[in-house]
């Protein structure tokens, strides 16, 4: 019998802001190839579409009824983020973190989510992050099936361990709710045992995945001078306190005294930029960094086949799929050892988050040591090999068979 | 026949790097090694195994006639016995004393100076004969080189440097089937004379020697007790001495090589798994059973079979993993540019006339190095890690750079000042 899974998303790609979205499609894509029915609800129409997969969104029928306005974010609101994000100043407002309309926009999406999928005749109902939890309980209540929790972020890997206690409750009841937890990395698990109180017999993890796309043709930048290439150094993320970019910034000042040539790149946008700016000037980076603003699809390629070493300094964070990107496109890579993909990788420097000179010295040797580099962009992508979203949406379909069972 | 048991333990400890960092390159001489963690490493062991094991030995061949054994301690062990542990070396005088205890020549800095440098090879050899018979009073007279790495070549070498035997690991593909159970010799051949001029300069021995036998361990028998001894779910589980025994002589020949490291007793297999007991047991049961011991020098000097079994190593072999071969030092990137950046700076060191920075450039020689460096099963996601006072290889290479980095930087001479400074 070909099993089938009712699934509470909240944001899909072409729009999506982060991670979730892209383990979302991922997963689904894996799903779809496991043979497994997916009916995705999103709280709005994202241009979503897979071969095979239903989506839902609430139609303008229903918004009417029910007066939705969510055009939000799970990561903005960005303005009044910016206040409590100086870190020598945190935590401040915290309330404000997402801005009044989250809330909101979140209990529409609850309220809808019986509506509109009581002619859906799942085996499982699955949500994606805490937005989506109550509305995919009520869904299970209704339609009597085993409810999952999948867990891409927590609110304290957000926030620096100071959550939005509305936000952190919201999470802990969904929790609570699930009849099974699907955690991104053994790192997420334990934090849900250890802040959440969650049993941790009822958490699975299942790591994310990575598909390769077909190698770019794209030439890489080079120099206009023909003159050999400045070694590039790159961060890539939201400029938001989990990202730790504040760090990037001091590793790559010590970085900058040694090795004078060296480039720094940070891409993305977030709150932090123009704080970020101010502290590049000061440190005497000006003329050795430069912030690109938003990125996407082909400029993040070519960063990261510029790039001589990517560096993800992540405070918290559940897994990290920029790790696995740059280590597709070749890319060296320092992590945080607070994070997932660090559990996962293999073949890269871990460094804790803190640890500033450690970073700024496994990075200096990598610059350094050419047989390093080559063998970290060798041999890392080999992780890749075990980690495509086939199989990891394998282990999620094999959970769903596991509970329809009993 | 009674086939003669032939025990060698391997007894070695390197000098681990400390956390380098770039910041210390070029800024007075840092020291490159973890003192601390060393002198804690060598005194977690001493009381593990050196000191309950030589005891233990001591007391066996002092009771039992018939009851011989043999070491190879490396010379960095040594200087470590010196720095870290006075009573482990005193312990290992006590056993030369008894004159029934054979000490083998290796590579002073348990090194892999073969694979680069014929004279810096004959040179620790040399260092480490010298050291041998100041501190035990014995001259070697056998060699086994780091990690049991062999080739007809290296037989060759060790020959003409004077010894008359060389220890090597039974592996299948030497074997072709054939019991290891004999002593055996390479195939003959000249080597280049180049070579041969390298060897009759730095001869650690006065006279070459004729001819060399192998003997090759017996790896089932040895790993039955150094790997396996309290592996539950072996089929062999528990092992007691009456059946090793059992097994020993059915397997023959003229003398069987339980060649292990010396850290099974103890260490690797810790006390409360009988280890002790266990060693304790064999000598009473091979006395009355007939079974006699010998060192590597007495199953030499007593073969006198005319037929010659000739084992043919074309290639390095080992007694490391699976493999038997150099892929647990050599074969990765970082691993080989290590080495090879190592011995590039063989001659600047030479020649600098220095003494300390030749002494520290040998400790970095230390086969270890490039061992914690490994990353041969990680492809297969395999959970297995190499054993290494490290996180990750990659933090061996980082310390390891930074270490030949800063040896660079006090290699390079003060440039005399150009004219337009002094005027």
């Amino acid at each position: 019998m070909k099993l089938h899974t009712l699934m509470f998303g909240w944001e899909y790609p072409p729009h999506h802001t982060g991670g979730l979205g892209v383990a979302c499609q991922g997963l689904v894509r894996g799903l779809l190839k496991n043979g497994v029915h997916v009916t995705l609800v999103l709280p709005h129409n994202q241009g979503a579409t897979e071969e095979n997969m239903d989506v839902r969104f609430p139609t303008e029928e229903v918004r009417t009824i029910i007066q939705v306005q969510s055009a939000l974010q799970p990561y903005d609101n960005f303005e009044e983020y910016a206040a409590r994000l100086n870190i020598h100043n945190i935590p401040r407002e915290i309330n404000t973190l997402y801005g009044p309309d989250l809330g909101q926009a979140v209990e529409q999406f609850t309220a809808m989510s019986v509506e509109m999928t009581k002619d859906i005749h799942a085996d499982v109902v699955h949500s994606h992050d805490w937005m989506t939890f109550e509305a995919g309980a009520r869904a299970a209540r209704y339609h009597d099936k085993p409810f999952i929790a999948h867990i891409h972020a927590t609110e304290l890997d957000r926030t620096n361990f100071s959550p939005d206690p509305w936000i952190a409750e919201k999470e802990r009841k969904g929790l609570m709710a699930a009849d099974k937890v699907i955690a991104v990395s053994q790192y997420t698990k334990n934090m849900l045992t250890d802040h959440y109180g969650i049993n941790g017999d009822k958490i699975n993890v299942v790591y994310n995945g990575h598909d390769q796309k077909a190698a770019s043709t794209e030439p890489v930048i080079m120099s206009q001078t023909g003159k050999k290439k400045k070694p590039i150094v790159l961060f890539l993320g939201r400029l938001t306190i989990q990202k730790n970019p504040w760090q990037f910034l001091e590793v790559a000042k010590r970085v900058h005294d040694y090795r004078p040539d060296a480039q720094f790149i940070m891409a993305g946008d977030g709150s932090m930029l123009n704080e970020l700016v101010d502290r590049a000037c000061a440190l005497g980076l000006a003329d050795n960094i430069i912030f690109t603003g938003k990125v996407q699809g082909k400029e993040i390629e070519a960063l990261y086949r510029a790039a001589d070493c990517f560096v993800m300094p992540s405070l918290s964070e559940p897994f990290g799929l920029v790790a696995l990107e740059a280590i597709a496109h070749g890319t060296p890579v320092i992590l945080s050892k607070q994070s997932g993909a660090a559990e996962v990788v293999e073949h890269a420097y871990k460094v804790d988050y803190w640890d500033t000179d450690m970073m700024a010295d496994c990075l200096l040797t990598i610059l350094r040591e050419e047989p390093l580099a080559m063998q970290l962009q060798a041999e890392a992508p080999r992780v890749l090999q075990r980690l495509t979203w086939q199989n990891q949406a394998g282990k999620v379909s094999s959970i769903y068979r596991d509970m329809t069972q009993c | 026949m009674t086939p003669k048991i032939c025990f060698y333990f391997q007894v070695h400890q390197p000098y681990r790097l400390r956390d380098l960092r770039v910041t210390d390159i070029g800024k007075g001489d840092p020291d490159y090694f973890d003192i601390e963690k060393n002198d804690a490493i060598f005194r977690k062991v001493a009381e593990k195994c050196y000191l309950p094991a030589n005891k233990l030995i001591l007391d066996l061949v002092k009771t039992y006639p018939d009851f011989y054994v043999s070491y190879s301690l490396s010379g960095v062990f040594l200087d470590q016995c010196e720095e870290y542990g006075p009573d482990v070396l005193d312990s290992f005088r006590a056993l030369a004393a008894t004159g029934k205890v054979e000490f083998m020549a290796e590579t002073y800095y348990h090194s892999l100076s073969y694979l680069k440098s014929l004279d810096e090879f004959c040179a620790q050899v040399s260092k480490h004969v010298k050291k041998i018979q100041k501190l035990f009073g014995q001259t070697p007279s056998v060699f086994r080189n780091t990690e049991l790495i062999y080739s007809n070549e290296i037989a060759q070498a060790v020959r003409l440097m004077g010894f008359k035997g060389i220890l090597a690991e039974g592996a299948d593909r030497l074997l072709e089937g054939r019991s290891p159970n004999e002593p055996f010799v390479p195939p003959k051949f000249r080597m280049p004379k180049k070579r041969e001029l390298i060897i009759q300069n730095n001869r650690p021995l006065p006279e070459r020697s004729d001819n060399i036998h192998v003997l090759l361990k017996n790896y089932r028998l040895s790993d039955d007790v150094a790997f396996r001894f309290s592996d539950r779910s072996w089929v062999g589980f528990p092992l007691n001495a009456e059946t090793f025994t059992d097994w020993l002589l059915s397997s023959g020949g003229n003398n069987i090589n339980l060649f292990m490291d010396y850290e099974t007793f103890g260490e690797h297999q810790w006390a409360d798994t009988g280890i002790f007991e266990f060693v304790r047991a064999l000598p009473k049961i091979w006395q009355d059973r007939g079974v006699q011991t010998a060192t590597p020098s007495q199953v030499i000097d007593s073969w006198n079979a005319k037929h010659k079994n000739i084992v043919d190593a074309h290639s390095y072999v080992s007694w490391a993993d699976s493999e038997r071969d150099l892929s647990a030092w050599q074969g990765n990137l970082i691993q080989d540019a290590a080495l090879s950046a190592l011995f590039a700076l063989e001659h600047p060191v030479k020649e600098s006339g220095d003494t300390e920075l030749l002494e520290i450039w040998r400790k970095l020689s230390t086969s270890d190095h490039f061992y914690y460096m490994c990353t041969k099963y990680w492809s297969d996601g395999d959970v297995h890690k190499y054993f290494s006072p490290y996180d990750s290889p990659y933090e061996a290479y980082r310390r390891y750079s930074h270490a030949l980095c800063d040896l660079r930087t006090r290699l390079e001479e003060p440039k005399p000042l150009s004219k337009k400074h002094t005027m």
